[in-house]
């Protein structure tokens, strides 16, 4: 799975993207309990992000595989 | 509808007339130009740094776009956003739209501006000082 930080969770993870590789499928709660382990000052913004997965918003229930492109969307500030 | 949705640099002077195929149904056409202010959090900026998912924003406009088709009934919708960095006075968002009648036209770019800036991964990552360095951010 190809992870990817924006804003000021690049700074965070201390990068842009990250693999990571499991097998069959996890839901949010895991993931999350993944990316904390690898990345630690995640945890702060945690409440605030969302997942998108393969460029689309994640939604309860959504289930991700090893093969997704995963993004962590902090607050957005377009415009 | 037509929807053309451009993100990047250099876009924003890209406005583009309204397509032949539409002159005789169109009776409104309505624009939103997003300046950047010369202050940020209270201090004087001369720039704004955006950043952006670009394909996931590029689609959730779409998407944006064509949900709110469904109630505010329109031709085209033309949407550019800049990233990279934005100096004070220039636009950073550009939105046109035009419909039969105005009342379609003023609510897709009013109501596409709320959920831009709710749920299309753009950023402001930064800003400038008035002498070009980065002032300290905080998310």
């Amino acid at each position: 799975m190809r992870i990817l930080f924006f804003a000021h969770l690049k700074k965070a993870a201390g990068c842009a993207s990250a693999e990571i590789h499991f097998s069959g499928e996890i839901d949010a709660e895991m993931l999350w309990q993944r990316l904390l382990s690898d990345y630690p000052d995640l945890a702060q913004y945690r409440a605030s992000v969302r997942f998108a997965r393969n460029n689309t918003y994640a939604i309860t229930g959504t289930r991700f595989s090893d093969t997704d492109e995963v993004a962590l969307i902090p607050p957005v500030s377009g415009g | 509808m037509i929807i053309e949705i451009s993100i990047g640099s250099d876009f924003i002077n890209t406005r583009k007339p309204l397509p032949k195929s539409l002159i005789g149904n169109t009776g409104a056409v309505v624009e939103f130009t997003g300046i950047v202010r010369g202050k940020e959090s209270g201090l004087p900026i001369s720039a704004l740094v955006y950043e952006a998912y670009q394909p996931m924003a590029e689609q959730t406009m779409r998407t944006i776009i064509e949900e709110l088709g469904q109630r505010h009934a329109c031709h085209f919708v033309h949407v550019i956003h800049q990233i990279g960095t934005v100096p004070v006075g220039e636009a950073a968002v550009y939105i046109v739209a035009g419909a039969t009648h105005r009342a379609a036209a003023l609510g897709m770019v009013g109501d596409f501006m709320d959920r831009l800036k709710q749920d299309v991964p753009i950023w402001k990552t930064g800003a400038l000082d008035t002498s070009g360095h980065p002032l300290p951010t905080t998310p």
